[in-house]
């Protein structure tokens, strides 16, 4: 008789992951329908974004880089669209997911529901969109550049990697934003932090030798560095750079979890 | 229907009788206050560094609640605001969790049907139907299949395809109402559900209601209105400071409870309240008087407080309260979206 035997649950319905999943999908798919909604290019403009973006690094930026690039324009732009899709991808989620578990406390209050599904389906609608544009970009350019089917198999690796950094991320920063609402401001200058010193559109080696060592602390970075591993990179692949950004991503996604858990107890008195 | 219901005296263990539908067992709940609802960490940071740092103020909300609901029952909860009414609900849909105790539910357990339900503003009403069935636990092909039904009930079908903001704040309430009731729950958690919609719809919610009361669903009714609680409920659950002040009959109830709230002359419910309150952007209700010197008061705990125009209602306060000018009341405050 302890605890709650069917609290919440009707019957028809299976318990537990099958459950949890089928929240997140409905979850998500609402988030997709009210962004998609009235506009027939809607999936397109999410493509267009980080199009943009590398076209006006490369127009301002590409001449006076491109000898990092072993003297090739086209080299800086692939470099910078990766970068510029991995940092897109990062902020969105994080962002969305941190008032995910605010927004829907309207819901919390009226149906039992493990909060967690809200910034999970906030990664999930960010991370379909990405599997549906750039991320199909991404693996081409893998295997046309690098001629290296194993690289070509790490890039959907790498990018499970970037969606366990903004799982952690996300839920540890929707968690905290249950208890400060100023968090939302604070963390799109963190956001813009972690993108200036990602080397997104300039180069690595431009950065002095005394900072450097700084900047590939940023998991960010390291996810864009892995990435241009697996996507640019020619002879041995360096694994050292892969797994390492691996280890940090699953480090963050058990850290941000543990958070949530932690302090989900407290949630429903401040929603 | 069970009328003969007496005074504690009717406890059962579960060991020698059929599970109750609920059962709480020395129930305490214990909430952070609202006060400290929207606190920032710039502030936190700042009163952290200086030494300030204040502990989080908690509230005993609910304590040592035991109380057993059979199967069937017909179970109306009574008391003033701030009394634990609808924390007790929540418990038992499994929203909040007892700090001490232990809540055993043992049917399945429809929403807390209460006006402002959180559809999404801008998804269709078909889409918001199949989102808010599936999240009270349905399977999508279920709910894709009495979709009309809903719809019907409601009496928006022409209005299928609409984003739901196009909607009243009215016809939101019926909406909600309709998916919360045709799954047929066994157990059924109603909190004021008489003001939703018009008075025809009203009525229709009633008679849905009470087909509820005849198939021997459990029912928890959230009332203030002790004439609705006698005349449909078998037993009375009084509720006063987090606690049990009385649980029987409710015939026995209804004169001990009336004695303790002064007398309410007129109604005017939820939405009437725009003109006079608002949130402030913390979220508190201000209320704010029609004419500048109108005296209004706040009536809490069966107490009249004088309050004064610009009298910052915090939320703690909890819906339901009501305020009156010159001893007829004049509103209802219920919390939520019908506010805004």
């Amino acid at each position: 008789m302890i605890g709650a035997l069917a609290r919440g649950s009707m019957p028809a319905v299976p318990a537990g992951w099958r459950r949890h999943l089928e929240l997140v999908r409905m979850s998500a798919l609402r988030l997709l329908k009210t962004r998609y909604r009235g506009t027939s290019l809607g999936v397109l403009w999410s493509f267009a974004n980080p199009i943009l973006m590398t076209a006006l690094y490369t127009t301002i930026f590409g001449t006076a880089f491109a000898s990092y690039y072993g003297g090739s324009i086209l080299r800086y732009v692939f470099s910078a669209f990766v970068g510029v899709t991995v940092v897109v991808f990062f902020s969105q989620a994080t962002t969305e997911a941190l008032s995910s578990v605010v927004a829907n406390g309207g819901l919390l209050n009226k149906i039992a529901l493990d909060p967690e599904i809200f910034p999970i389906a906030a990664l999930s609608a960010n991370a379909f969109q990405q599997l549906t544009t750039t991320f199909p970009v991404v693996l081409v350019l893998a295997a046309v550049l690098t001629h290296d089917p194993l690289r070509a198999v790490l890039v959907p690796i790498v990018f499970a990697g970037v969606l366990l950094l903004c799982a952690g991320f996300g839920l540890a920063l929707a968690a905290f934003y249950v208890f400060f609402r100023d968090l939302l401001y604070l963390w799109g200058v963190f956001s813009f932090v972690i993108w200036m010193t990602c080397p997104v559109f300039y180069p690595a080696a431009l950065v002095p030798a005394g900072i450097r060592p700084y900047l590939t602390m940023n998991p960010v970075g390291m996810a864009i560095g892995a990435l241009r591993e697996v996507t640019l990179g020619h002879g041995p692949i360096d694994f050292s750079l892969v797994g390492g950004f691996l280890a940090v991503a699953i480090v963050c996604a058990c850290v941000g979890h543990a958070l949530f858990r932690a302090l989900r107890r407290d949630f429903m008195d401040l929603l | 229907m069970h009328s003969t219901l007496s005074k504690q005296a009717e406890r059962v263990s579960p060991q020698t009788s059929a599970a109750p539908a609920i059962a709480l067992d020395g129930v305490t709940l214990i909430r952070r206050t609202q006060e400290e609802l929207h606190y920032d960490l710039k502030r936190s940071f700042l009163r952290l560094v200086s030494g300030r740092s204040r502990r989080v103020r908690r509230r005993t909300v609910l304590e040592r609640v035991t109380l057993q609901i059979k199967r069937g029952e017909k179970v109306g909860l009574i008391g003033p605001n701030g009394s634990g009414k609808s924390t007790l609900l929540k418990l038992i849909a499994g929203i909040l969790e007892p700090t001490r105790g232990s809540v055993a539910v043992s049917a399945s357990v429809a929403p807390l049907i209460e006006l402002g339900v959180g559809f999404d503003a801008e998804l269709s009403l078909v889409d918001n139907i199949v989102y808010y069935a599936v999240l009270l636990g349905h399977s999508e092909r279920d709910v894709r299949e009495r979709i009309e039904d809903i719809l019907d009930f409601a009496e928006l079908r022409e209005h299928r395809d609409e984003p739901t903001k196009t909607l009243s704040s009215g016809m939101a309430a019926r909406l909600s109402f309709a998916i919360a009731t045709e799954f047929r729950p066994e157990i059924l958690l109603v909190d004021e559900v008489l003001s939703v919609g018009d008075e025809r719809f009203r009525r229709k919610c009633a008679a849905r209601i009470e087909h509820y009361w005849d198939e021997h669903s459990t029912i928890l009714l959230v009332s203030h209105d002790m004439a609705t609680v006698a005349r449909t409920c078998d037993r009375v659950i009084w509720m006063d400071h987090g606690k049990v002040r009385f649980d029987g009959a409710a015939s026995e109830a209804a004169d001990a409870y009336l004695a303790t709230i002064p007398t309410m002359a007129s109604f005017r419910r939820g939405q009437d309240l725009v003109d006079l309150a608002h949130h402030d952007p913390r979220g508190q209700i201000v209320v704010k008087g029609r004419s500048g010197d109108e005296t209004l008061y706040l009536i809490q705990d069966g107490r009249r407080h004088a309050i004064t125009i610009n009298w910052i209602l915090r939320s703690h306060y909890g819906p339901q309260d009501v305020l009156i000018v010159d001893d007829a009341v004049i509103m209802e405050i219920v919390e939520g979206e019908a506010l805004l």
